[in-house]
């Protein structure tokens, strides 16, 4: 899903373009992909994009909401969509930066990131997380790790890669988690101990069984 | 409508157990016998109630000025929506979409039960719009992709196919 360079006008049309219809990137959610591309951008679009500038504006309530909910580890965050976005925009045209994450197999880049996101307020019995992973290599390593934590009330569903844009892919995997007996954080501290394969956690979907 | 709406409210918001409604006068007002009180009469305020029964207050509005704008559209959607005629549908999508520019969600940027309710309404509206209207308030339309989509609200109404591809690209402003 590439818009070209936005920091050129071109570009910024394209954006626009897309937006008419849709609230935002990816989706009808807030995702990584709006953060990768709101980072992107220099500066707010100008005033006749409408489109992109409603987009603008409304990623940018969000970065503010999360940061003064305390609810983001603000280093993580904002350091994974920093390196993240600009890799992967230069990524369109050239390959050095994939040097960046430490794996040169793959001409797709993949990256690993957690984000932390409160979706909802209310605890879930049933929550998806995404992980995304270094390479394709390591990715079934990391799926091993996520499936090894073990606890009380928590069982592991099914995984699938997702492609989340720019060549960047995440590990998306489901789980079934009581609420009495474990909670979304502390799923999310164990996961992210595995330091080096996995860059953030993101809690995708909340349902409620 | 008005009751399958307040279930379908009940659904969204996790209530567990199901209120029971009864209607009142032609107009079908939505009635509900609370235990204790009095019985609350009016979509808007059995609405207002439920959310605040479930514990969802910022679906309200988190600020006094955003609560102030949910307030604003809730009235809007029982005063403009079911009390308008035919002619008044198209000043209606009008005015929406001249709002919705640069607003993803009525109240601004977050996601509040005006939001459902319009939704509600206005569905019968979009069902009802050819290809070339859609595109003509593109804003809505938006809207109201985005608003079906998110999980949990739309339950009673089908899903209204938006395309992507837009047809009269020339009518774009």
């Amino acid at each position: 899903m590439g818009f070209g360079d936005l920091r050129s006008s071109s570009g910024l049309k394209v954006l626009n373009e897309f937006l008419t219809e849709r609230s935002y990137v990816e989706g009808f959610v807030p995702s990584q992909a709006d953060v990768a591309v709101f980072d992107a951008l220099s500066a707010a679009p100008p005033a006749d994009l409408c489109h992109a500038l409603r987009w603008y504006n409304h990623i940018k309530s969000y970065s503010s909401q999360k940061k003064a909910s305390g609810s983001v580890r603000p280093g993580g965050v904002a350091d994974s969509t920093d390196s993240a976005p600009k890799a992967s925009s230069k990524d369109e045209e050239d390959d050095d930066d994939i040097d960046l994450f430490g794996s040169d197999e793959e001409e797709d880049e993949e990256a690993t990131r957690i984000k932390e996101e409160r979706l909802a307020a209310y605890a879930a019995k049933k929550s998806k997380t995404a992980v995304i992973a270094k390479s394709s290599i390591l990715l079934d390593k990391m799926e091993e790790c996520v499936r090894s934590i073990v606890m009380d009330g928590l069982v592991w569903g099914q995984s699938k890669l997702v492609p989340v844009g720019y060549g960047i892919k995440k590990l998306q995997i489901n789980c079934v988690v009581e609420d009495d007996k474990v909670g979304t954080d502390i799923l999310e501290e164990q996961i992210t101990a595995f330091e080096d394969l996995v860059q953030s956690v993101d809690v995708a979907a909340f349902n409620k069984i | 409508m008005a009751i399958r709406e307040l279930s379908s409210l009940e659904k969204y918001l996790g209530l567990k157990k199901p209120n029971k409604y009864t209607t009142q006068g032609d107009r079908k007002v939505p009635v509900l016998q609370n235990n204790n009180g009095p019985p609350l009469v009016g979509l808007v305020t059995v609405a207002c109630h439920l959310v605040k029964e479930s514990k969802r207050a910022e679906l309200l509005g988190s600020s006094a000025e955003s609560r102030a704008v949910v307030q604003q559209w809730l009235e809007y959607r029982v005063t403009k929506l079911d009390g308008g005629s035919k002619e008044d549908v198209r000043t209606i999508l009008k005015e929406l979409n001249t709002y919705l520019e640069d607003k993803v969600y009525l109240a601004g940027n977050q996601f509040t039960l005006a939001d459902i309710i319009l939704y509600y309404g206005t569905h019968s509206l979009i069902v009802d719009l050819s290809v070339q209207e859609r595109e003509q308030f593109l804003n809505v339309t938006r809207w109201f992709d985005h608003i079906q989509h998110m999980p949990g609200v739309r339950h009673h109404l089908p899903p209204v196919a938006v395309l992507r591809n837009r047809i009269y690209t020339g009518r774009h402003h």
